[in-house]
């Protein structure tokens, strides 16, 4: 690109840029930096004036919240439970995924829309037939329960981006893999599957966060600190008569603190297998 | 083969689906104990009884620290034989919406605390509640317990199926300072007072009354509701009537025109879309001068994460003009039936020592929480850490005028309706009468 001197409109566009993109910036960062800065100011402070610093920076929000609620215990669960889910969630659905993107068969769209459409179905709904069922498997209080219902609630998005994300991977491919002998399952997992990272890890991240932030699951099937998670630890900070704001926003802030850091590292696939197979030609 | 995979496999999810939506209907009779969604596990004859026990009160719930101790309490008077196991629910809503799914899937914990979400009902309309009248026939102590309003917040149709182990004694409370600054000596006897001191207030700059919209308008709703009760014998009535269904009353109307005037000009900006929180902030940090409220917010005045040191002196509490306060015991713990008659026994002795004078008198000293026990003592230690609640008690015995609150009454569901609109009553956007009518149609079709 040459070197020219801008001329003052370009360089007015320019500035308007860099506006645009620092109001976007503080949009995005505000509610965050909001949090972290409220968990270190008092109970009076909060409600006083949301927006002022806080006077000090004491951790005694952070030493209440890991009193009053076992925090780190409901955090371990929560690492267990999401990665678990987040792993069969993938795995089972790139395979799903595969079969609906390059195999051809009857009633192959009706199937793939009928899956889709479960993204509709209100959470509500299925509260009592989910509670019912995790009851009759025996896995009342049980991590294995959330593992296998969150597994399952991220499917529909997870099936969308995998189905596009094979889409965009060459048959040729395949062919090439067929023709040098490799059976259905080496190609798929040799083959198929590493061309398919990006939109993996876009699952992935998204059935992680999903699985993450649930809350009313996590509530209904459980009972005790052994499968509890890390969202119904906020819950023990407010009630109808009484609140803890310093301390809930120190459990807000050790909750959020990994989805952002997994967002951050993974954004960019995330984002790019978003968008894939959105424009053909 | 392929087919005979995919008929296995659909026939799997049809069970799946079967098993899951099928199973509701076998909830009227026993609830399940061997699910392991809090009903208990009894381990059999001769052996300890384990009660498992979903509770809200815990985290920062003014009352965590009174069940903590009873549990601790009950499991060393009946160690061997009985033991209750805390399933921690913290926060109060999903406290009711975890019992209300259990209820609904017939798969109860042996106790429920029925607090003020109206559980009591649902649970009875699925014959799931143990009638507890003979226990309670047979136990003179326990039923000097049960007067007309614990009666009438405890028992249905004669019967009595759960037991109070806190009252409900609420009046209102003011600032005594901002109330000088106004020229104001003393709390109002009349509701013309009453408005003639709001109006003293606004003139000094000081805005009067701590409301809210959100979550049920708790504040604003006591204050409205006392207009209503002390209205005569009519707006009384209408205060004592459990699950009305006609609001378009001409005393529920004026009442609700007077909280329309309240909203205003005598609250604050965040009182509309605002919850408890921010009305107690304002009171807390000297925003406003009034909030109506029960005992249980005389330990916050003392709480210098909330408020300034000192300004526990600064309150005065106060009974409604026209010598109201509202009484209500909160609906209290009942037993659910269980396929295992021990455990109903071990969760029969769990809810008498829990609603026990003694537990009542012990949540009095710790926590300042109001008996809902005639028979419960007032000690001279609970009115000596807590002054104000001496003073409110002394008050309060002099009023002759009692109900329940005005959301306590109203039927499942309306509380909602009630505090989604109240914005568009504030604002203007809708009339006194018109929310009356609102609140009619909803109850009349909830009937």
């Amino acid at each position: 690109m040459l070197n020219k001197a801008s001329t003052p409109a370009e360089k007015i566009v320019k500035v308007l840029g860099y506006i645009f993109m620092a109001v976007c910036l503080i949009v995005a960062l505000f509610p965050i930096v909001w949090v972290i800065m409220s968990s270190f100011k008092s109970n009076k402070e909060i409600m006083a004036n949301g927006l002022a610093l806080p006077t000090s920076f004491a951790f005694t929000g952070y030493q209440e919240a890991l009193k009053i609620a076992p925090i780190l215990k409901f955090f371990g669960n929560s690492v267990i439970i999401t990665c678990c889910s987040t792993c069969i969630n993938v795995l089972s659905l790139a395979m799903a995924g595969y079969i609906f993107a390059k195999k051809r068969f009857r009633g192959r769209e009706v199937l793939y829309a009928i899956l889709s459409i479960s993204l509709m179905i209100p959470m509500t709904s299925v509260l009592h037939p989910v509670y019912l069922i995790i009851n009759k498997l025996g896995l009342y209080d049980t991590k294995a329960a959330l593992v296998l219902v969150y597994s399952a609630l991220s499917m529909p998005m997870s099936l969308m981006i995998l189905r596009s994300t094979f889409e965009g991977i060459p048959t040729s491919l395949e062919e090439a893999a067929y023709v040098d002998g490799a059976g259905f399952v080496r190609t798929f997992f040799q083959i198929m599957l590493p061309c398919a990272k990006g939109g993996l890890a876009s699952a992935a991240v998204l059935a992680f966060l999903d699985g993450w932030n649930e809350f009313t699951f996590a509530l209904l099937l459980t009972s005790s600190d052994k499968a509890r998670t890390l969202p119904l630890a906020l819950s023990y900070f407010s009630s109808q008569f009484s609140f803890n704001y310093t301390a809930m926003f120190a459990a807000i802030t050790i909750a959020v603190i990994p989805s952002i850091v997994l967002f951050a590292i993974f954004q960019e696939q995330v984002v790019s297998s978003m968008t894939a197979g959105s424009v053909k030609g | 083969m392929k087919k005979i995979l995919a008929a296995f496999l659909s026939a799997t999810m049809l069970l799946g689906l079967l098993a899951g939506c099928g199973g509701g209907s076998a909830s009227s009779g026993a609830a399940s104990s061997s699910s392991g969604s809090g009903a208990a596990a009894s381990s059999g004859s001769g052996k300890e009884i384990v009660i498992n026990y979903p509770t809200f009160q815990v985290g920062v719930n003014t009352s965590a620290p009174v069940i903590s101790a009873l549990v601790e309490g009950f499991n060393e008077k009946y160690a061997g034989q009985y033991k209750i196991v805390v399933e921690e629910v913290p926060g109060d809503a999903n406290y009711a919406e975890k019992i209300q799914v259990m209820i609904s899937t017939g798969s109860l914990p042996p106790v429920v605390y029925g607090g003020g979400y109206k559980l009591l009902d649902l649970a009875l309309a699925q014959d799931l509640v143990v009638d507890l009248t003979p226990y309670v026939e047979a136990d003179p102590e326990w039923k000097a317990q049960y007067n007309d309003a614990s009666m009438a917040a405890n028992a249905r149709d004669g019967k009595i199926y759960a037991s109070s182990m806190e009252g409900s004694l609420v009046g209102y409370f003011y600032n005594k300072d901002l109330f000088a600054q106004a020229g104001i000596d003393a709390a109002p006897k009349t509701w013309d007072e009453f408005f003639a001191d709001c109006d003293k207030l606004i003139a000094a700059g000081i805005t009067p009354m701590a409301m809210d919209t959100a979550d049920g308008a708790w504040c604003s709703q006591l204050m409205m509701g006392a207009m209503i009760a002390t209205s005569g014998d009519e707006g009384l009535a209408f205060m004592n009537t459990k699950y009305p269904t006609d609001y378009n009353q001409d005393v529920v109307v004026k009442a609700v025109e007077k909280l329309q005037w309240l909203y205003q000009n005598c609250t604050t900006l965040d009182a509309v879309g605002g919850a408890y929180e921010n009305a107690a902030n304002n009171f807390y940090t000297e925003n406003v001068a009034i909030i109506a409220n029960g005992p249980w917010m005389i330990g916050d005045f003392s709480d210098t994460t909330l408020v300034e040191e000192g300004f526990n002196e600064k309150v005065g509490v106060a009974a409604y003009p026209g010598g109201f306060v509202y009484d209500e015991p909160i609906e209290g713990m009942f037993v659910t039936k269980q396929s295992d008659p021990a455990l109903e026994e071990a969760a029969i002795a769990m809810v008498r020592y829990f609603t026990s004078d003694e537990a009542q008198e012990m949540a009095l000293n710790m926590q300042g929480m109001v008996p809902a026990s005639p028979t419960a003592e007032i000690s001279d230690e609970a009115l000596s850490t807590f002054p104000l609640l001496g003073d409110f008690l002394s008050q309060a015995a002099e009023c002759e005028l009692r109900s329940p609150t005005f959301t306590s009454n109203m039927v499942p569901g309306l509380e909602s309706e009630w505090s989604n609109n109240l914005p568009n009553l504030a604002t203007g956007n809708i009339s006194a009468a018109d929310l009356c009518q609102i609140l009619s149609n909803f109850a009349a079709s909830a009937q």
